[in-house]
């Protein structure tokens, strides 16, 4: 007798019929990491085009978030790992193939900066500030002196640590919804969307804050631009896809998505933009929290929809 | 030189009356239902007991009609109509210069006191809406529109109520 074993990681428990491993902690650490690309972004870019006296809440007071929202970040993640006394060995090894490695590492860079970022700030925001040793002054007027050189590692990591939140679950090619190359650049401008809502709220400088909201508007079109261009690409690919669009376009994400994550979380803060920029008065916490909802809600209903999106089979 | 406050310049009220007619015919054509306010309130009630004591809202005469298994209850399009209430509310508001934290009240009362007789009159409209199943927008509103005789005696009643009320309440509101 020719006896056939066949074998398949589908027998494991959480796989089957669908996915079940990411819960709250992945989304939220992507909605934070992309946050903080956003900001860094935007304190990068006007420090290097000399305009930093001109964008306080951009180049500062956004910053000293930052290395909350990272730590915040990490914890979650760190929250998620099955075997978390081996979260080290991610630093062990340099893989470019992996977008975990590509995170692991952006991190561990961008971190650091982040904080010595606001750290050469803090003088500035509580004037009676003293670095207790005579090093940290020096490396403090060190920091100060080199911001603009600092600014320009710090755009590339932000680009980096922003599009990788997306490639996370793009280069995950076995989940259909998540494996679209589309995914990168929209985390990235949405990221960047939510970092522009954050300094737009913190900012008590008319000109500022306009520039920002001009900014973020144009973000929230590309957004738009690039959630069409996402579905027209699954419409046109295999049955796969197109199942795994039918989630958004009739299923059960349909509301959450187009109601409260495009209407409520992209384009009513968008026309109140539009209505501030032309004069009116809009209280500006109310299109700043409804992005960050927004984007808050994208992150979740992706990485919940992604994972019960399969080949069909 | 004349000034004139955009805040204070309001539509006037028979043809803010048409529009919501018009508005009432159009939520028809599209949604094919008509328009409700109460609805909302009552589901997401009826949501709230539901997530803290389930069995409750099972055993009671009234929440156990609007529950069922594979249908939460937010999950309803006066929900929805609500919340671009909410949203439309707010751009209009900012439209017209209005968008301000204030509490609107006759000088001679304090404002806690027309907040605590508002949230009783609320609590009492609200009561009223169940028992006449709709409000002025659900029962009265839609209800007349198509003819219902429960909609044109809802009407009747709520503005008829109110008119011989107005002259003991007034005081609180202008």
């Amino acid at each position: 007798m020719k006896e056939e074993l066949f074998l398949s990681g589908r027998m494991n428990p959480n796989i089957d019929p669908y996915l079940n491993i990411w819960h709250w902690q992945i989304p939220l650490y992507l909605f934070l990491g992309g946050l903080a690309a956003g900001i860094l972004f935007f304190a990068a870019l006007y420090t290097i085009r000399g305009k930093a006296h001109l964008m306080p809440a951009t180049v500062k007071w956004a910053t000293f978030l930052v290395p909350a929202a990272l730590v915040l970040g990490l914890i979650s993640l760190f929250l998620d790992l099955k075997h978390k006394p081996f979260f080290w060995q991610l630093y062990t090894t340099i893989r470019f193939e992996s977008p975990m490695s590509w995170g692991a590492w952006v991190l561990m860079l961008v971190t650091p900066l982040s904080f010595i970022w606001s750290a050469s700030y803090l003088r500035e925001t509580v004037p009676s500030w003293k670095w207790r040793y005579r090093w940290l002054e020096s490396f403090e007027s060190w920091v100060i002196k080199n911001r603009p050189g600092l600014s320009w590692a710090m755009i590339v990591l932000a680009v980096i640590l922003g599009i990788y939140t997306g490639i996370l679950l793009s280069a995950f090619n076995a989940r259909p919804l998540w494996n679209a190359s589309i995914l990168g650049p929209l985390f990235l401008v949405s990221g960047l969307s939510t970092g522009a809502a954050v300094i737009m709220w913190l900012s008590k400088d008319p000109a500022e804050r306009k520039l920002m909201s001009k900014i973020d508007l144009m973000l929230i079109g590309i957004e738009l631009f690039l959630i069409v261009h996402l579905f027209m690409g699954f419409l046109a690919s295999t049955a796969v896809q197109i199942d795994a669009a039918g989630l958004f376009l009739g299923g059960q994400f349909t509301l959450g998505f187009w109601v409260f994550v495009v209407l409520l979380g992209i384009i009513v803060p968008g026309i109140l933009e539009i209505m501030e920029i032309r004069g009116y008065h809009i209280p500006v916490a109310v299109p700043a929290i409804l992005i960050l909802y927004g984007g808050l809600l994208f992150r979740f209903i992706m990485v919940e929809a992604g994972q019960i999106t399969r080949y069909l089979y | 030189m004349e000034t004139t406050d955009r805040s204070k310049k309001y539509i006037n009220p028979y043809l803010g009356g048409v529009l919501l007619g018009l508005l009432l015919l159009l939520t028809v054509y599209i949604t094919g239902r008509g328009l409700g306010a109460s609805g909302a309130v009552k589901n997401a009630v009826v949501a709230s007991v539901n997530e803290i004591s389930p069995a409750h809202v099972k055993h009671n005469a009234y929440y156990s009609q609007f529950i069922s298994d594979d249908v939460n209850p937010l999950n309803n399009w006066l929900v929805f109509e609500v919340i671009g209430v909410l949203a439309g509310a707010f751009i209009s508001g900012a439209l017209s210069g209005r968008l301000k934290w204030k509490v609107e009240h006759q000088p001679g009362i304090r404002w806690r006191t027309r907040l605590i007789f508002a949230a009783a009159g609320g609590m009492l409209f609200g009561i009223g809406s169940q028992f006449a199943r709709g409000c002025t927008s659900g029962a009265a509103l839609t209800g007349s529109a198509v003819l219902a005789a429960g909609g044109i005696l809802t009407m009747m009643m709520i503005f008829g109520t109110g008119y011989l009320f107005a002259r003991f309440f007034r005081k609180l509101w202008v």
